[in-house]
């Protein structure tokens, strides 16, 4: 029998192709957030919200991953941005190759973005490990689903560069101890940043989009600086 | 049944079983880059793939075993073991090390010894490590 030390990334397919798209979202300058949550957090209400704010003064575009229905894409264009959406066929994540796919066919729509949201498909657990060529990841936690999340799914909030809570107008409703969900979040990704939005009440949600803008401009930066002889 | 189809490539394969868990396609590249490591050594049957995956890697390791056994399952490799190395994530403390203990399940945000605030190291691994194989009899 022989023995061969490989120590090869299971991922490594998907690395190689994330980092593709990577390259070529850095020669448009376009920032990409990675939008994961649970089903039913308010990832594609966030995004509506924040197209309507930010439409007039930013190119936005979204991509929306899902089991089975058009119906997040259908919402974004309604909310007057270009998305597109990718049917997983059941699949409970996104991988970078049907981000690329995705990009090339809907061709110009989506091209040249100054901002491009990629909508996971609702699941805190598979998304995690698949690279997408995105700035960084941001999770949502709803104020509904408990207070114990962060520690029952650590990797994700471990990785997700933003938390952003949602709902924050049900506080009243619903047991949520919003200081112990901060502190684990903490724990987890010391570096990480933490929002309390309600995109019903507007709450929280011009830090969102101030955080949106300076990544952006930080982006933007850092290419210029790059490039700069 | 297998998922050799899947494993292959093929656009066939049935989406309500790959949908399942994404442990599933990750089962079907470590098989991927088991096969070619072997592949390039001249071929022959897996006996077993040694897999480091970490604390925070976002997968199940009994998941992961299923998985890999529908995999191979009905294909040349069938019966071929896959060992998981899980691999802990770290607290550390910049001043006082690695925190020794913490309860299952929870984090720490601040040193028990002197109270700074932690880091989390480590446990982020998903890695095919080794690939044992019979070598063909010539």
């Amino acid at each position: 029998m022989s023995r061969i030390d490989v120590q090869q990334k299971v991922l490594a397919a998907n690395s190689a192709v994330a980092e593709a798209l990577r390259a070529s979202f850095r020669t448009s300058g376009t920032l990409v957030v990675n939008v994961i949550s649970s089903p039913g957090s308010g990832k594609t209400t966030l995004l509506e919200v924040t197209a309507r704010a930010l439409k007039s003064r930013l190119r936005l575009g979204g991509l929306d991953g899902d089991i089975a229905t058009e119906r997040d894409a259908e919402r974004l264009r309604r909310a007057g941005i270009p998305a597109r959406q990718i049917l997983t066929g059941g699949a409970c994540h996104l991988d970078a190759r049907q981000v690329g796919k995705a990009l090339g066919e809907e061709g110009e729509g989506l091209a040249g973005l100054d901002v491009l949201f990629i909508e996971n498909v609702g699941n805190l657990i598979c998304p995690t490990s698949y690279d997408l060529g995105e700035d960084f990841k941001v999770v949502l936690l709803s104020v509904a689903e408990g207070d114990d999340k962060p520690f029952k799914y650590p990797a994700i909030f471990a990785r997700a560069a933003v938390t952003v809570i949602t709902k924050t107008d049900l506080l009243p409703h619903v047991d949520f101890d919003l200081s112990a969900v901060r502190e684990q979040v903490a724990a987890l990704n010391p570096a990480g940043r933490f929002l309390v939005t309600s995109a019903r009440t507007g709450e929280g949600m011009e830090s969102w989009y101030a955080l949106v803008e300076e990544e952006l401009a930080a982006k933007r930066a850092r290419t210029e600086m790059a490039v700069a002889p | 049944m297998g998922l050799g189809a899947f494993a292959s490539g093929r656009a066939d394969a049935d989406p309500s079983i790959l949908g399942a868990v994404h442990e599933v396609g990750l089962a079907a590249e470590i098989y991927r880059i088991a096969r070619d490591a072997a592949e390039a050594r001249g071929g022959g049957r897996l006996e077993a793939v040694t897999v480091v995956v970490g604390d925070l890697a976002a997968v199940e390791p009994d998941l992961l075993d299923f998985a890999w056994n529908a995999v191979i399952g009905g294909g040349p490799d069938e019966g071929a073991r896959l060992v998981v190395d899980w691999r802990p994530a770290r607290q550390r403390c910049a001043f006082c090390g690695d925190v020794a203990e913490r309860a299952a399940g929870s984090w720490l945000r601040l040193c028990p010894g002197c109270g700074e605030p932690l880091a989390v190291i480590g446990g982020d691994e998903l890695e095919v490590r080794t690939v044992e194989f019979l070598e063909k009899t010539a």
